[in-house]
């Protein structure tokens, strides 16, 4: 009793300070949406708060906010979609086919996740033009893959690894073909990994902003990482209330996203780091 | 089949001469009009009446420091200059801090927008842009002489070209809290005043407010300082010149005032982050353009009316300042609609006034001519924000101490190499961080910017 009483007193006392921290941000964003321009900029009025909507009105009446998300979604969900459709059969391919070489090839697919946007915006800059997609999301969705895809090869790659390969066997003998195997047995098996792809590569889509600052330059076309700074920030008079509230907005239910699917999200990480 | 009708029955109506009259008169309104409106009944490619340009124009810009001139600029300006001409203009605006990637972006891409606005003379992309010189005929020849300030800081005396056209530059006062200045007896005068005054500034929990990082106000406030100590990057005839016991010594004067006035924040500082200093209630000094005391009049902070503006402080050289931005506008050799762009910026610096105005006074056209600084004076006058006038100084900072970037020379593409890789804050900050000592890192920015001229040099671009 008193060792269990210990245990849990413990847990909490590592978990309440832990959780207080990572949620103040989240609280503090919270109250400054509701706060009046003015009164975030006063220096005698920090601790006052008459709450207000007016940056959430403002937010969706002056702004194109409700595109900006829009537009984010739909990038996200084409990315994630050509993400699974090109990372599942490349990541099961290195992680069975190809031995030693599949493993050294997985590794320098990995590689080219970590050459920066910053150096690759210039040339694809020409691709986009060549291909006359200035100013429209599908240059987003072309050149978005090019850092998801890496990532994700990878990371699906390891998760294969951890599915027995007896399993597949079994299929075969059963008369199931390769793919029919793939599809029947090692997809399902799969999900807690194709999850955080899912979640990985529609985080990083929603995320980044150099490719969309460079390939984006209408208000109708932008992102909603784009969108918020460009269009919050006039010159040097940051609209707190309203950037806060145009990131808290999206933020509940990516947090619930991720809340729901946390263990299977956890799963998938560390499924290819046992072997 | 046998005609039911009773059409015989009814009589023809005698058309005599007043219902010919009559008709003929109602059948000409109504050609009359419907001829009239025919431009925006049958929109298609005409749109407006009158169609002198033929064409689309995209123009892209910063999001400008007062919000009150991108309403003008979008909603009255660009509107009206539109519907005159018949052109479909596209307005974009993008944060300061991304134009130049824009810039090279749309360079490589050799495709972009029309007219491209920078915020500094972007002289490294001469290759990539028209010869504007007949466009600043054509405003020379409606309002006079264009400004040397903005002839220094977009003509290329070399190639004899004219890589920008300057609709307006920005003046750099310093913006200082009269309040606390005056609770310790001292004003920004002159630089030992700040050097006097900002140990007790900062004792009192508002230090001052200079930058020393990678961002453009930290160079402009930088750059200035040193010639107010006689510290130049370039002589008139645009070589380095940088490697100088002005310079070490500025650099060494500076170190000490960010050692006793100053705090560590000012290393990551962005453009804005100085104002925002000052909005906290933070700063007691900063060195901006007006959008720094026009935001607190706008919010109604508590110290607006204790926010004064004088030239930059004076140093052992003089007082030498520069300008806070230098509004430029450029054709690409690639941009689709050359004629309607060279055409809208004439409009626009021919009819600077109103530019002036809906800045708030934060622009000042660079053709002056548009809109004289005694009228300018006026304006500013009539400025009812406390304390009342303040905003007259302006036009003796602008005539008197504003310079480009590169002053005494020209800006060239050497400074505008030197002026993007930020070499002279990271000058400043490898001293005050102590990484190094001001002799040595004087040394190395000019060993850089040795470098960097010979390159432009070599191309033929000085």
């Amino acid at each position: 009793m008193t060792s269990g009483w210990r245990h849990k007193a413990f847990s909490y006392g590592v978990v309440v300070p832990f959780a207080i921290v990572l949620a103040f941000p989240f609280l503090w964003m919270a109250v400054t949406s509701f706060k009046p321009e003015a009164q975030v900029y006063d220096p005698t009025k920090v601790w006052t708060f008459h709450p207000t909507l007016a940056s959430y009105g403002f937010l969706f009446h002056h702004t194109g906010y409700l595109r900006w998300l829009r537009n984010s979604s739909f990038v996200g969900l084409m990315v994630v979609l050509i993400t699974l459709a090109v990372a599942l059969p490349a990541g099961y391919a290195l992680a069975r086919l190809s031995g030693r070489v599949g493993r050294s090839l997985g590794v320098a697919i990995f590689l080219t996740y970590l050459v920066p946007p910053t150096l690759l915006f210039l040339p694809l800059s020409r691709v986009i033009s060549r291909l006359h997609l200035e100013d429209r999301l599908w240059a987003l969705i072309l050149v978005y893959p090019s850092f998801t895809i890496p990532f994700a090869v990878w990371l699906l790659m390891g998760f294969f690894k951890t599915i027995p390969q007896e399993l597949e066997d079994a299929a075969l003998i059963d008369g199931c073909s390769r793919l029919g195997s793939l599809v029947r047995i090692v997809f399902p098996i799969s999900i807690p990994g194709i999850l955080t792809v899912v979640i990985f590569t529609f985080s990083l889509v929603v995320n980044e902003f150099v490719y969309a600052i460079t390939f984006i330059s209408s208000s109708t076309n932008r992102t909603l990482t784009v969108g918020v700074p460009t269009d919050l920030i006039r010159g040097d008079l940051f609209n707190w209330p309203g950037i806060m509230a145009a990131i808290l907005i999206p933020s509940i239910p990516l947090a619930l996203v991720y809340n729901a699917f946390l263990n299977r999200f956890i799963a998938g990480f560390t499924g290819g780091a046992f072997r | 089949m046998p005609d039911t009708s009773d059409e015989r029955g009814k009589e023809e109506p005698r058309l005599d001469r007043r219902e010919l009259l009559k008709k003929a008169a109602v059948g000409a309104a109504a050609v009359g009009v419907s001829g009239g409106a025919a431009p925006f009944s049958f929109a298609g490619p005409h749109k407006y009446k009158g169609r002198w340009l033929k064409g689309d124009l995209s123009i892209i810009q910063w999001v400008h420091f007062v919000p009150a001139y991108d309403d003008w600029f979008d909603n009255t300006w660009v509107k009206t200059w539109g519907q005159t001409n018949d052109v479909q203009v596209k307005v974009e605006h993008i944060n300061n801090t991304l134009l130049d990637t824009r810039a090279a972006a749309e360079v490589a891409a050799q495709s972009g927008h029309d007219l491209f606005m920078a915020i500094h003379p972007m002289a490294s992309l001469e290759d990539q842009v028209i010869n504007h010189a007949p466009v600043v005929q054509e405003i020379e020849a409606k309002v006079g002489k264009y400004g040397p300030l903005g002839r220094a800081s977009t003509y290329n005396p070399k190639t004899k070209k004219y890589f920008a056209v300057s609709d307006s530059y920005v003046p750099d006062p310093v913006i200082w809290r009269h309040d606390l200045w005056n609770g310790i007896g001292e004003a920004p005068y002159t630089w030992d005043h700040v050097a006097k005054a900002a140990p007790k500034l900062k004792q009192l929990g508002h230090p001052i407010g200079i930058g020393q990082s990678q961002e453009l106000d930290s160079n402009m406030a930088l750059i200035a300082f040193l010639m107010c100590f006689g510290g130049f990057i370039q002589n008139a005839d645009n070589h380095p010149t940088i490697n100088s016991k002005h310079t070490v010594e500025a650099v060494k004067f500076m170190v000490d005032l960010y050692k006793n006035g100053e705090d560590s924040v000012i290393f990551g500082w962005k453009p804005a982050s100085n104002n925002n200093y000052l909005y906290s209630g933070t700063a007691s000094m900063i060195l901006n353009a007006i959008s720094a005391t026009r935001t607190p009049e706008s919010l109604g902070l508590p110290f607006s009316k204790d926010l004064w503006i004088w030239p930059i402080p004076s140093g052992p050289h003089g007082r030498l300042g520069l300008e806070h931005v230098m509004g430029c506008y450029s054709i690409w050799k690639f941009a689709q609609n050359k004629q309607n762009a060279q055409q809208f910026l004439a409009d626009l610096c021919i009819n600077y006034k109103q530019a002036t105005l809906a800045s708030q006074l934060y622009n000042f056209p660079s053709f002056p001519g548009a809109f004289s600084f005694d009228q300018i004076r006026k304006a500013a006058a009539a400025d009812t924000h406390p304390p009342k006038g303040k905003y007259t100084i302006l036009t003796t900072i602008a005539e008197k101490y504003t310079h480009n970037i590169g002053y005494p020379g020209t800006t060239n593409a050497a400074i505008d190499e030197i002026f993007s890789k930020y070499l002279i804050p990271q000058m400043f900050a490898q001293v005050s961080q102590g990484k190094l000592s001001a002799a040595e890192s004087v040394r190395d920015t000019m060993s850089a910017a040795k470098n960097i001229y010979a390159k432009w040099r070599a191309r033929g671009k000085i």
